[in-house]
């Protein structure tokens, strides 16, 4: 992943810093920098939403396409993740260098949405076992400035939210054969339940403490980090160990306390915040650079 | 390609039957597991160093059905050479599921699972492994899946770790490792493949989850932590103290393992 | 005498106060752990406190350390530089090729502006040297021969017989009797037992 060096005196200076709770840049440890949301900003897509945290820049597309329902499963459609980094975000991305990266993220946002309730895959079914919509995806990265993770979890949970999957109706023939027709109406579509889409918060232990949505400096002074998916209810629903360090039983503990307690803090204001910048429609201000 | 129209040809795509069968709902319910398992007993393990001769280090676990070999080369130069590789050495990771290791044949080359599980074990691993006194070097470690019984994550840990301290590599600590099934309040130790599969995929009840946990023994802190489905907070503490609890009921095994080993070889002339 | 100790990764042999750490373990927090499997062997040096190890039948794996001499094979010369295979640590053989660069500068200590490494090694030579660096991220090993006792040991004429060194910087071939540059070393017994 895209890193920083750090000399041994920035890193006194930085975790000097965590235990009296005041990072470099004035957050406390439970903080999130600075975060731009928007939705709808590709028009090619069924749903997009680009988020900058600090200076990490992510562009979510979801596509929706007709597929085949997976064999074990025939009453439900599936999710699809792509994660791109593109060579934009740093040069060591270029050519292969950013697959490893990648095949990581997006391996990790399968296992976040592997639950039944993240996002209602019934929902997803046009015909049992023979139709179903899969919704495709893609993550882009357009900058890295630490803390994909959290970064990417929430563009996609704004993009899922921005999503518009056409409706469909089927009918049946004399013969029993299905047609599926799509409604004349462009704008007669369904929307996704995506209150219980899990946020994604990672916690750095820096020195004795940890701290939420740390920068690439903070990031080179841990050794190890948690990685917690948080529903709005509290519910954890992937925890990975990340980093060539070890954690003690009680941090564990207290992390995954800390992981759901700012977890869950964030998807009110979140909603909250995508509702509103739906109800503005066209007249809302646009803030980056897509248009 | 000319087809022939004539001749009847079976479906493009098929699938085993076996896929198919209801979940066994019995397999949650009491004490049933394999006979006298309890829910918090992890089944009895077998591990055996040094069958594969060429290499530096090798082991061979079996947890029940679960069937693992693991093989160490190294430490060689560095392939790859980036600036962090100058200080501290780089440990490389192949894990592989043989084709005929689970009920669907896999394909011989890495799919997604696979890499993940290599990613997995590597994060798991390096904290126990003295690195900083293989500079400029990496470590190779092979994985394969024999028999996939539940829980490979968890048992490849313990295996690789021994087959590491067989080859010789600098660690500071064994590292071993246990995985749990959660389902509502009822938590399954060292599942089997049916169990961790299971009523998963049939329920939509809460509290349903897989827990991975790889523990350093001696210092009693935790190395690797995997975990997905959905959990309560306070379930998913719980989770990971029963897996460490799990964990330290391998330690004699492997211990007795590579004590055996080295016995087995000839003692040093002291001079 | 007592069956000896046998011992796994991690395992707490002692406190600094009793041992000082020999190979094959480390310090955590005053007390000694083991970092390999294999028998604790504890060995008096005259100091106060014994050395505490581990040991294994089969050597630990060596790595070519700074100041570490190795054994090294010449695989090709260009002006600047020559560059090896290192083969042995000390009298430790590696299981796999490390390769390493022997500069210009740093074939002997006098004169160093006037080496010419034609004049110094051939591809096929064994030689003494010492590393002084483990490198940076575009080389590899950095070693040098500027010692009396370091350089050439072994070397084969044209003619391809072994040659005998006749000078600290010239050797012989027995056969054709031509003389052929090399930087010769001198080599130490203790060495040759090895």
């Amino acid at each position: 992943m895209a890193s920083v060096q750090v000399s041994e005196a920035e890193k006194v200076y930085i975790m000097h810093g965590v235990r009296d709770d005041l990072r470099v840049d004035g957050r406390g440890c439970e903080d999130y920098r600075h975060m731009v949301i928007e939705t709808d900003v590709v028009s090619n897509t069924d749903g997009s939403a680009k988020v900058s945290l600090g200076h990490s820049d992510i562009l979510v597309g979801v596509k929706a396409e007709i597929g085949k329902p997976r064999a074990l499963v025939p009453d439900e459609g599936y999710l699809e993740f792509f994660v791109d980094c593109s060579a934009n975000a740093t040069p060591e991305f270029e050519g292969r260098g950013g697959e490893e990266l990648g095949i990581d993220l997006s391996n990790t946002l399968y296992k976040v949405f592997n639950n039944k309730h993240s996002i209602d895959l019934r929902s997803l079914c046009i015909c049992p076992g023979e139709h179903c919509w899969v919704l495709y995806v893609d993550v882009l990265l357009l900058q890295c400035d630490g803390n994909l993770f959290d970064a990417i979890s929430i563009a996609i949970k704004a993009a899922l939210f921005n999503t518009r999957i056409p409706k469909v109706h089927i009918s049946e023939d004399a013969e029993g054969g299905k047609e599926i027709e799509l409604s004349d109406d462009p704008y007669d579509c369904v929307r996704l339940n995506v209150e219980n889409v899990p946020c994604i918060v990672t916690l750095c232990k820096v020195g004795q403490r940890h701290v939420v949505d740390a920068t690439l400096q903070e990031k080179a002074c841990s050794v190890a980090s948690l990685l917690l998916a948080v529903t709005h209810k509290g519910m954890v629903t992937c925890v990975r160990k990340m980093g060539g360090g070890s954690l003690d039983p009680e941090s564990i503990s207290e992390m995954t306390e800390t992981g759901k307690r700012v977890g869950k803090a964030l998807h009110a204001p979140l909603m909250d915040l995508l509702k509103k910048e739906e109800g503005l429609g066209k007249n809302r201000q646009k803030v980056g650079f897509l248009r | 390609m000319p087809t022939d129209t004539k001749r009847l040809r079976g479906p493009e795509e098929s699938q085993s039957p076996m896929l198919f069968l209801p979940p066994d709902a019995q397999i949650l319910k009491a004490s049933s597991r394999d006979g006298s398992r309890g829910h918090a007993d992890v089944r009895p393990i077998f591990a055996r160093c040094g069958l594969v001769s060429q290499a530096k280090g090798s082991a061979y676990l079996e947890a029940g059905n679960t069937k693992i070999i693991c093989s160490v080369y190294g430490p060689r130069e560095t392939e790859r050479k980036d600036e962090t590789d100058m200080k501290s050495g780089r440990l490389l990771c192949d894990f592989r599921l043989a084709p005929f290791s689970c009920l669907k044949r896999g394909a011989w080359i890495q799919g997604n699972e696979e890499r993940d599980l290599s990613v997995a074990l590597i994060e798991s691993l390096q904290p126990g492994v003295c690195l900083h006194r293989y500079p400029r070097s990496q470590i190779e470690i092979n994985v394969v899946v024999l028999e996939n019984d539940g829980s490979i994550l968890a048992h490849a840990v313990t295996c690789a770790s021994i087959a590491l301290a067989d080859a010789g590599i600098e660690m500071y600590d064994v590292v071993l490792g246990c995985t749990l099934r959660q389902d509502g309040d009822t938590c399954l130790v060292d599942p089997t493949f049916a169990e961790e599969s299971g009523n998963w995929l049939g329920g939509y009840g809460e509290n349903q989850g897989r827990v991975t946990v790889a523990l350093l023994p001696n210092f009693n802190q935790v190395s690797g932590l995997h975990a997905d489905g959905e959990m309560r907070e306070d379930t998913l503490t719980e989770a990971v103290r029963t897996c460490m609890d799990g964990c330290h009921k391998l330690y004699p095994v492997v211990q007795h393992a590579l004590l055996r080993a080295v016995k087995r070889k000839a003692p040093p002339s002291v001079k | 005498m007592s069956p000896m100790k046998l011992c796994v990764p991690g395992e707490r042999l002692c406190s600094t106060e009793d041992c000082i750490p020999g190979t094959g373990t480390y310090l955590r927090h005053g007390y000694i752990f083991a970092s390999l499997a294999g028998y604790v062997l504890r060995k008096n040096e005259g100091e106060e406190l014994p050395v505490i190890s581990v040991v294994r039948e089969t050597e630990a794996q060596l790595l070519p350390d700074v100041g570490a001499i190795v054994t090294c094979k010449v695989t090709s010369i260009n002006p600047r530089f020559a560059k090896v295979h290192i083969l042995y640590v000390g009298s430790t053989p590696l299981k796999d090729r490390f390769r390493g660069t022997i500069r210009k500068e740093d074939v002997r200590a006098t004169e160093k502006d006037k080496v010419e490494t034609y004049k110094s090694f051939r591809p096929g030579d064994i030689v003494l040297a010492k590393v002084i660096s483990l490198g940076d991220v575009q080389s590899n090993y950095l070693l040098t021969t500027a010692e009396n006792e370091l350089g050439v040991v072994v070397a084969h004429s044209e003619a391809g017989v072994q040659m005998v060194p006749i000078s600290w910087c010239e050797m012989q071939c027995p056969r054709t009797h031509a003389k052929e540059f090399r930087k010769v070393a001198r080599v130490q017994p203790e060495y040759l037992q090895a």
